[in-house]
C-alpha cells in the first residue's frame, strides 16, 4: 500500500517537475551492484528463505560491566564459597535450591520456576582460554568469538549475517537500544538499532496527512531509497549482501548510505507493528523490561527478524556489591518473566530462545569494599519453551583457581556454536572458524 | 617531521576544515576571515589560547559542600525516626538541575566561548578519562574535573595524568578512593594502563598488582570535597612495576609510564583519530609520536604542528569524518545561526545521539566515527535538525510531552507543564541564511547553501536533486519551503560527515 501512495506521488511529481528523471545519486555503486546481482538471485533462489515471522528466534540479552556468577548461580554447599566471601556470601536458607551442591539467587523466583518447568538450562563455568580481565577486551573478545590472542572485528552475529542471511532484508537483526553491538558488526552492515518503535522514522517538517508530502518523497531518493528498492526490498530480494568476492570493508561513506538505507526500508515495518501489537502482560519497570517488550511486541508482529539483541549494564559492582547486585538481578528476573508469559500467551514461546552472558564472572574473594574484582568464567542462562532444562557442567573448583579466579569448564563458543547449529540451522563452523562440542540445551 | 602545508593549499575548504575540526565549524562568514588570515595565524590564533581563557569562571552552584555533615545529619535524622528520605530526594533533584546546568554551561562555551579548541580539547580529554556522573553522582565534582581537563587541555600530558590521579570525580569513579594498604582495589591501576597512558598488551597482571599498591593512601576528604594524601594508608613496601623495583608511589608509576615508547604512541593515536582520520597510517602516527616526545608530551607545540601539516588537510581528512553527536549539536546550531536548544532539549537530544556530556557509556569513552551512526541514531539526528530548523511547530501537538519523555504517565503535571515550556521553540529566520534574491534562483541557492552546510562539494547530481526539489515547488518560494530545503539538506548522510 505504502508503495502504491509512493508511486502516485511520483507521477505527480514527475508532472510537476522540470527535470523529470529523478536523479538516483546516493544510490552508490556498491548498492547498483547488489541491485543487477538481485534478479539472479531472485531467480534462482529455489528455497524458501527461513525468517523470525515463523522461523527459530534468538534473543541475547547481555548483562554489561562483568555479573557476579557466583551470587548468581550460588555454590551454597560449598564452605569455600562462604569462607571467601565472609560479607557477600549469600545464606543457604534463602538460595532457591537447584541440587544439593547449587542454587539460584534469592531473587531469581521466574527462573526458578522456568527451570522447575523444564525450560531454563543452567551452564555452568562458561568462559575461555587465557582469560582477559579488561572489560573491554572481553567484551570484544565474547562479541567477537575470537580467540583471546586474536583480534576480530566483525561480531559473531554479524558473520552469521554475512555467511547464512542472504535473501534477508536489514531487519534480520534488530538491538534495542542507540547502539549497535559488536557482536553485529560485519562486513556489510545488516542489522538496525532503535530504542522506540514508535520515533523510528523520519519526520517532515510538513508532517503528512495520510500521503507521502513532496518532501519525503525526496527525503527517500536522498536517502537511497525511492520505490524500485524498497519493492524489491519487500519482495523478498536481498540488500543485505554483496554480491561477488567483496572483501574491504565499507568506507565511511558507504557505510553511512548503508545505514541510511536499512533505516529508511525498515521504518514502514517497525512503525506499523508498534502501532498494531501492544502487551496485555503487565511488564515491570527499567530498562530490562522495556527493551525484552519492545522484543515481544516485534515478535507479535511477526518482523522477520532471527535475532534480537538488548544490553543492560551496571554489573561491575567493586564496591558496596549487595545491594546493587540484587536490585539488578532482580529486575532481570521480573523482566524475563514478564517476557515469558507474554510469549506464551502469543504462542511463540517454542520458538525463542534466549540467552544471556556477560564478559566475565567476578572474583571468588570479596574486596575490601564490599564488593568484588574483574573475574573470569561464570554461569550463562538458556531460556526457552523447547530448550532442553537441566543443569550443564561442571561447577568450576572454588579452591583451584587462576589468579584468584574460576578456571572455566566449557568454551562459550560451544554456546554460541550449538545455538547456530541446533537453534539457527546455521552452519557453525563457517561463523566461528571451527568446530567446538555440541551442548544438550537444544 | 610532518610535512607543513603549502601554502598554495590554503583556501576555503582547507580554512572550513580547520573551523569544523580544531573548533565547531565556522559561518561562510567566518572562514572567509580564516582564509585571509593565513594557515598560519590562523592556527596560530587557535592554538595560542591565552592563560584567562582558561581561567573560565564556574556556574554559580559550583561550590564544595559538606559532605560528611549533610550524611551524619540523614544518618541522625533516620537514627530519630524522621524522615530521611525526603532530605535524600531533595539532594538528588538539586544534583540532577546542576547537571542539566553543567551540561547547558559548557555547551554554551562550546558555542560562543574565546577559545574553541580549548573547549575542543577538553572534550577531547574528557573522552579521553572519561568520566560518568552516573557513579560519581555530584555535579561540583564533575564541574572540578572539567576545570582541571581544561586548565592542563593544551599544556603538560604528564602533569595532566597526576592531577587527575587526584581528582575526586576520577577517583570515584575507578574506585581509587577505596585503595588501602591491606586491600588494594585494582581498578584505577588498570584502566591507567589500559586506557589513559600505553594501552592493553604493554602491561602485565602484575604490574597491575603493584600499579593498585602504589597508589595508595589516596583520599578524598568528604567535609571539603577536596584530595586529600593519607600517608598512614599508603604502602611503602617494594614494589616491581615494569622492570623498576622501589618503594614506587603513583606519580613513580605515572613517570615510569609515560617514559614508555607506547604511551607517546597510544596518545599519538588517539588525537589522530580524534582531530584527523579514523584508520591513520601507521607512519603518520610514528611520525607524530617523534613529535609528542619532541615536545615533552606538552600539548600546544603539537597541536600546533599536527595543524599546519599536509597529512592534517589530505583527502583522507576533508570531509570524512562522522560529525560526533556534540559536534552535531553545536556546529548545526551554528551554521543555521540560531541558538541552543533548551538545557533539557539538548540533554535529551545528546543521550538519543549517543554521547552524552559527563556521563560517558564506560571508562573507555566514546568509540566515535562509525560507532556514532546506527539506524536509530540517524533517523534522530534527521529529525533533530528539523526541530532546530522548525521549532516545536515539527511536533505533532500531543508530543509535547511525549517526545522526549519515555513514561509521561509518571511524571507529575508540573514537571510536564516544565518541559512543554523547554520543548517551546520558534522556527529559525532563514532570512539569515536564503538571500531574498536568491529565492527564485534555485541553482545559486543550492550552491549557496551547499558551501555553508556540506565540507565537500556536491555532484552535479547531487545538486540536481535539490533544485529539482524547488522546481516542483515552483512558485512557492515562502520561509516554509526555505526551512524545507534546509531540513531536507540535513537529512542525508553527506551532513553528518565534517
Amino acid at each position: 500500500m505504502k508503495t502504491k501512495t509512493t508511486l502516485q506521488t511520483r507521477r505527480e511529481f514527475l508532472r510537476t517537475s522540470v527535470l523529470g528523471a529523478a536523479a538516483t545519486w546516493t544510490l552508490p555503486v556498491f548498492l547498483e551492484k547488489t541491485f543487477f546481482a538481485l534478479d539472479a538471485m531472485a531467480a534462482s533462489a529455489a528455497t524458501q528463505i527461513v525468517t523470525g515471522k515463523d522461523g527459530t528466534i534468538l534473543v541475547v540479552l547481555q548483562l554489561a560491566g562483568g555479573n557476579d556468577g557466583l551470587n548468581t548461580v550460588v555454590p551454597y554447599a560449598d564452605d569455600a564459597y562462604h569462607r571467601a566471601r565472609p560479607r557477600l556470601a549469600l545464606r543457604d536458607e534463602q538460595i532457591l535450591k537447584i541440587d544439593n551442591h547449587v542454587g539460584l539467587n534469592p531473587k531469581l523466583t521466574g527462573l526458578k520456576a522456568l527451570y522447575d518447568e523444564g525450560h531454563l538450562a543452567i551452564i555452568q563455568g562458561v568462559g575461555y582460554p587465557n582469560p582477559n580481565r579488561s572489560h573491554f577486551r572481553s567484551t570484544e573478545i565474547w562479541q567477537t568469538a575470537s580467540d583471546a590472542s586474536r583480534n576480530e572485528t566483525h561480531g559473531w552475529l554479524g558473520r552469521y549475517f554475512d555467511n547464512c542471511c542472504s535473501g534477508v532484508d536489514p531487519t534480520v537483526g534488530v538491538a534495542i537500544g542507540e547502539e549497535m553491538p559488536q557482536a553485529f558488526v560485519a562486513k556489510n552492515p545488516t542489522g538496525i538499532t532503535f530504542s522506540r518503535p514508535e520515533q523510528f522514522r523520519w519526520r517532515a517538517s510538513e508532517p503528512g496527512k495520510g500521503h507521502l508530502t513532496a518532501e519525503e518523497h525526496f527525503f527517500r531518493q536522498l536517502n537511497g531509497s525511492d520505490e524500485e528498492i524498497t519493492a524489491a526490498a519487500n519482495n523478498g530480494a536481498s540488500i543485505g549482501v554483496l554480491p561477488g568476492k567483496a572483501t574491504s570493508e565499507l568506507s565511511t561513506v558507504e557505510f553511512l548510505q548503508r545505514t541510511a538505507l536499512n533505516a529508511q526500508l525498515s521504518s514502514d515495518k517497525i512503525l506499523a507493528i508498534a502501532r498494531k501489537y501492544k502487551s496485555t502482560v503487565a511488564y515491570p519497570q527499567g530498562q530490562f523490561a522495556s527493551s525484552l517488550n519492545i522484543i515481544a511486541r516485534m515478535i507479535a508482529g511477526g518482523l522477520a527478524t532471527r535475532v534480537y539483541y538488548a544490553s543492560h549494564g551496571g554489573f561491575d559492582t567493586h564496591a558496596g556489591q549487595i545491594n546493587t547486585h540484587t536490585r539488578l538481578i532482580g529486575q532481570f528476573n521480573d523482566a524475563v518473566s514478564a517476557f515469558v508469559a507474554d510469549l506464551k500467551q502469543q504462542g511463540n514461546f517454542e520458538r525463542v530462545l534466549l540467552m544471556t552472558f556477560s564478559e566475565f564472572g567476578r572474583r571468588v574473594a570479596e574486596n575490601a569494599n564490599g564488593g568484588t574484582d574483574h573475574g573470569a568464567a561464570a554461569p550463562m542462562f538458556i531460556i526457552g519453551g523447547t530448550v532442553k532444562a537441566g543443569l550443564l557442567g561442571q561447577y568450576p573448583s572454588l579452591v583451584d583457581l587462576d589468579r584468584g579466579d574460576l578456571k572455566f569448564n566449557i568454551d562459550f563458543r560451544s554456546v554460541y556454536g550449538t545455538v547456530l547449529d541446533k537453534w539457527l540451522k546455521a552452519r557453525s563452523e563457517v561463523v566461528l572458524g571451527r568446530n567446538f562440542p555440541v551442548l544438550a540445551i537444544v | 617531521m610532518l610535512a607543513p602545508l603549502p601554502s598554495q593549499r590554503w583556501n576555503r575548504q582547507t580554512a572550513g576544515h580547520l573551523l569544523n575540526r580544531a573548533a565547531f565549524g565556522g559561518t561562510p562568514a567566518e572562514i572567509e576571515a580564516t582564509c585571509k588570515k593565513g594557515v598560519a595565524a590562523a592556527v596560530r590564533e587557535l592554538v595560542n589560547v591565552s592563560a584567562d581563557a582558561a581561567q573560565v569562571p564556574p556556574p554559580s552552584w559550583a561550590k564544595p559542600r559538606n559532605i560528611r555533615a549533610e550524611r551524619t545529619q540523614i544518618r541522625m535524622a533516620k537514627g530519630q525516626g524522621q524522615n530521611s528520605k525526603e532530605k535524600q530526594r531533595a539532594i538528588q533533584t538539586m544534583e540532577g538541575e546542576n547537571l542539566l546546568d553543567l551540561r547547558r554551561w559548557w555547551l554554551d562555551r562550546m558555542m560562543n566561548g574565546p577559545a574553541p579548541l580549548l573547549e575542543k580539547m577538553t572534550l577531547f580529554w574528557h573522552g579521553h578519562f572519561a568520566t560518568s556522573a552516573q557513579k560519581v553522582r555530584d555535579a561540583y565534582w564533575m564541574w572540578l574535573q572539567n576545570d582541571t581537563l581544561r586548565r592542563d587541555a593544551l599544556g603538560s600530558f604528564p602533569v595532566l595524568v597526576k592531577k587527575i590521579s587526584r581528582d575526586p570525580a576520577m577517583m570515584i569513579y575507578l574506585d581509587l578512593q577505596q585503595n588501602r594498604k591491606e586491600h588494594p582495589n585494582e581498578n584505577w591501576a588498570r584502566e591507567l594502563m589500559e586506557l589513559f597512558t600505553v594501552g592493553i598488551g604493554n602491561y602485565t597482571e602484575d604490574d597491575i598488582r603493584a600499579a593498585a599498591r602504589a597508589f595508595t593512601g589516596y583520599h578524598i576528604d568528604y567535609a571539603t570535597q577536596q584530595f586529600r594524601f593519607a600517608p598512614r594508608q599508603q604502602d611503602l613496601g617494594m614494589k616491581t612495576f615494569m622492570g623498576h623495583s622501589g618503594p614506587l608511589n603513583g606519580d613513580n608509576i605515572i613517570n615510569i609510564l609515560i617514559q614508555k615508547p607506547a604511551c607517546a604512541q597510544f596518545i599519538a593515536r588517539k588525537l589522530w583519530l580524534f582531530f584527523v582520520e579514523d584508520e591513520p597510517l601507521q607512519e603518520t602516527i610514528d611520525l607524530l609520536a617523534d613529535r609528542i616526545r619532541a615536545h615533552n608530551f606538552e600539548m600546544r607545540p603539537v597541536l600546533r604542528e599536527l595543524f599546519s601539516s599536509a597529512e592534517f588537510y589530505s583527502e583522507r581528512a576533508l570531509g570524512m569524518q562522522i560529525k560526533s553527536p556534540v559536534q552535531f549539536i553545536v556546529q548545526t546550531t551554528r551554521l543555521l545561526q540560531t541558538q541552543l536548544p533548551s538545557p533539557m532539549v539538548a540533554q535529551n537530544a545528546m543521550r538519543q545521539m549517543g554521547q552524552i556530556l559527563f556521563a560517558p557509556p564506560n571508562v573507555k569513552g566514546w568509540d566515535g566515527n562509525k560507532a556514532w551512526i546506527t539506524t536509530s541514531t540517524l533517523f534522530f539526528r534527521y529529525n533533530f535538525a528539523n526541530y532546530l530548523i522548525n521549532g516545536d511547530a515539527m511536533l505533532p501537538s500531543r508530543a509535547l510531552v511525549h517526545a522526549n519523555v519515555p513514561d509521561p504517565a509518571f511524571r507529575p503535571a508540573v514537571q510536564r507543564q516544565q518541559l512543554a515550556e523547554q520543548i517551546k521553540r520558534p522556527p529559525i529566520d532563514i532570512r539569515k541564511i536564503v538571500p531574498e534574491e536568491l529565492r527564485d534562483k534555485p541553482r545559486e541557492l543550492i550552491d549557496l547553501l551547499s558551501a555553508r552546510f556540506f565540507p565537500k562539494q556536491l555532484s552535479e547530481k547531487e545538486t540536481n536533486t535539490f533544485v529539482e526539489f524547488l522546481d516542483a515547488r515552483t512558485p512557492d518560494t515562502g520561509d516554509a519551503t526555505m526551512r524545507e530545503l534546509v531540513h531536507l539538506m540535513m537529512s542525508t548522510t553527506q551532513f553528518q560527515m565534517v
